[in-house]
């Protein structure tokens, strides 16, 4: 109960005038680069950081929730009338999507995702709205130790689930790990691998990180490899919206959709990918009409995105709970937090209350704007595509610039967005990981500050990090974890 | 894959993963001994760094060696089995790598001018003077907008003292 009313203080920020433009903003933002290629959601966010620096934070994290949801929304549309998930979650939406495109069902292939993408996301909302208190409250008993270990089964799960090997994930995350260490450590005062550079005393920043690896690598990589034939998109015109049986054949998915999104991505684990490759295999199973399977099923597209943005919301869980990220966009929003002072975790549902619950009840609000403006304005949506693509790259590298020389007027730092932004490339053509980075960047300094506060507890005997139950339980899911990925391949294998 | 084309053995990214580890390494050990902490120095965690990466590079290094594949990720707007461009990738990288020669003396106006205009070449345009004038209208807009929203870019022309 206490949560509902927690939940009606936070509609009353959510719904004041100013919030309800910021939701607007981040809603239309993040449909926008959700259907432009080359731009995702953590970047979009990343590079709004020094902007949003002047904004207070409750209207800051309006908008990225706005951003992380039309995100969403945006990326469907361009798997279903193009064929090119914008990001692995929307991988499945193309597969039966673009089908029922191609054969004059776009519309209602549009439809069945944004309505989907609606129930399942107010349906996690409600999930998160009456979960993360209780899980918050959870954490109030965690001390180092099993910090320490949450903060491992993280690691092994991010490197693991993301990517298609276990040695590319961890060097991933390592390679993050390594970028955390540089600048001075805080208990000592040393400088670590500064390199004699006053500008790495402060260590590398997180935007900087993400810009090079998001924009920097992706421009390289697209320009080595540029197809200059124009994409062909699915005509939309003459098709029929949802029909009755369309109707009757989506909801059951949307809900299971939305029942295996949530929890899902609420796990260390999390992600997107898994959940919506479980919700096409379960529709797949459950289907009535098989053999519409890989031809255009509607239950295809409407429990994977269904799956898709009900995970979105589960990723908040631990992101907001906890302070542990499981995503990249996780990452750079919990890098926002830290820029405005803010540590998530059990604190921040009694200290900011206000942000909490009024980001929630944006979350909420901004489904319904997201349906609004995605369904009817569709076709505008898809306009966006015809930005050349020269343009559209050399935008996003002059934007990336803002990013990354607004954080600090630092030369180092097009340094190592040059740096970075090689390594971005290197990672694609060889196919690394690229979150694992992010996530170790973020999380590396927290682990090790747990790890020494627990080490001094324990007087320095490496004991102490199995001396709870709970810290035992993390480190045995994470060795766990480990072996996840054959658990993966059989199920792909049976699919 | 592996049938037609003869096996990618990239060992240099291998070395190169040993290389950042062994840096991490003895820069971790190169530390001072005494440490605000008991039992943790400041240089152990990033000892311990140094020494996964090492062992994750001999790991791949046998992996590379055993013939795992390595196949390009996707992405949008691109072939991921197309053979790359070299050109292209050169000018994309110039671009990136501009502002470390004009950001300061140049200011941000018209580094992202020359930046954008490289970018677009990569891509295949070749109408240069047009790219500048849009990466310029693009660079501008982008300086006084931010700056007007509390971001510091520095001056419009640093070398004219604007």
């Amino acid at each position: 109960m206490e949560a509902f009313h927690s939940l009606l203080s936070g509609f009353g920020v959510a719904l004041q005038p100013v919030n309800l433009m910021w939701a607007f903003l981040g809603s239309v933002l993040g449909t926008a680069i959700g259907v432009l290629p080359g731009i995702g959601p953590a970047l979009t966010i990343a590079l709004l950081l020094p902007v949003t620096v002047k904004v207070a934070p409750t209207a800051a994290f309006i908008m990225f929730a706005g951003i992380l949801y039309g995100a969403m929304y945006g990326g469907s549309t361009t798997s279903i009338l193009l064929n090119t998930p914008g990001e692995s979650g929307s991988m499945m939406t193309a597969l039966e999507g673009n089908k029922m495109a191609r054969t004059g069902r776009g519309a209602a292939a549009l439809a069945t995702s944004a309505i989907g993408s609606f129930v399942a996301g107010t349906l996690a909302t409600l999930a998160l709205t009456f979960l993360a208190p209780a899980i918050a409250e959870l954490a109030f008993v965690f001390g180092p130790a099993d910090y320490f270990a949450l903060m491992l089964l993280a690691f092994t799960s991010v490197s693991v689930v993301l990517g298609s090997s276990r040695v590319r994930g961890f060097i991933a995350l390592f390679l993050g790990l390594a970028l955390g260490v540089v600048g001075i450590d805080g208990p000592s005062g040393q400088a670590r691998l500064a390199f004699g550079s006053p500008d790495l005393l402060d260590g590398i920043d997180i935007t900087v990180v993400l810009v090079s690896l998001f924009a920097i690598g992706e421009i390289l990589y697209v320009a080595s490899r540029f197809r200059s034939a124009p994409p062909v998109v699915n005509p939309l015109a003459g098709g029929s919206w949802m029909t009755r049986e369309d109707w009757k054949r989506s909801w059951k998915p949307w809900l299971r959709g939305a029942a295996i999104g949530f929890p899902i991505g609420a796990l260390p684990a999390g992600g997107t990918e898994v959940p919506t490759f479980l919700s096409y295999t379960i529709e797949r199973r459950l289907s009535r009409h098989k053999e519409e399977f890989g031809r255009g099923a509607i239950e295809g597209v409407a429990g994977p995105e269904a799956a898709n943005n009900s995970a979105a919301a589960g990723i908040l869980v631990p992101l907001l709970t906890l302070g542990l990220p499981t995503s990249a966009t996780a990452a750079v929003l919990l890098a926002a937090f830290e820029g405005y002072g803010l540590q998530p975790g059990p604190f921040l549902f009694v200290n900011s209350a206000d942000l909490v619950w009024g980001l929630i009840a944006s979350l909420y609000v901004g489904n319904l704007m997201l349906l609004v403006l995605n369904l009817p304005l569709v076709g505008l949506w898809v306009r966006l595509l015809l930005i050349p693509r020269p343009y559209l790259y050399g935008g996003i590298l002059v934007f990336a610039l803002v990013g990354i020389w607004g954080v600090g007027t630092s030369w180092m730092d097009l340094l190592l967005m040059f740096v970075i932004g090689l390594m971005g490339y290197v990672m694609r053509v060889y196919d690394f990981p690229i979150a694992p980075v992010l996530i170790g960047l973020i999380l590396g300094p927290t682990a090790e500050t747990q790890l020494r506060r627990a080490l001094s507890i324990g007087e320095g005997n490496p004991a102490v990090l199995l001396s709870s139950p709970l810290s035992v339980c993390l480190i045995v899911l994470a060795l766990a974890v480990l072996f996840l990925p054959a658990l993966l391949r059989k199920l792909r294998t049976n699919a | 894959m592996s049938e037609q084309t003869p096996v990618r053995r990239p060992w240099w990214l291998g070395l190169v993963v040993v290389a950042i580890g062994a840096l991490w390494l003895q820069q971790g050990s190169i530390l001072p001994e005494l440490g605000g902490y008991a039992g943790v120095r400041p240089g152990a965690f990033v000892e311990i760094v140094g020494l996964a990466l090492i062992a994750l590079g001999l790991v791949l290094i046998g992996q590379i060696a055993r013939g795992v594949s390595f196949e390009p990720q996707d992405a949008e707007n691109a072939e991921s089995g197309a053979r790359p461009s070299m050109r292209a990738l050169v000018f994309a990288a110039a671009g990136a790598a501009i502002p470390l020669l004009t950001m300061r003396p140049l200011g941000f106006p018209l580094t992202a001018m020359l930046a954008f205009a490289l970018v677009t070449h990569a891509f295949g345009s070749r109408r240069i003077v047009f790219d500048c004038a849009i990466g310029l209208l693009l660079g501008l807009g982008c300086w006084a907008g931010f700056t007007k929203l509390g971001v510091t870019l520095g001056g419009a022309l640093p070398l004219a003292g604007v």
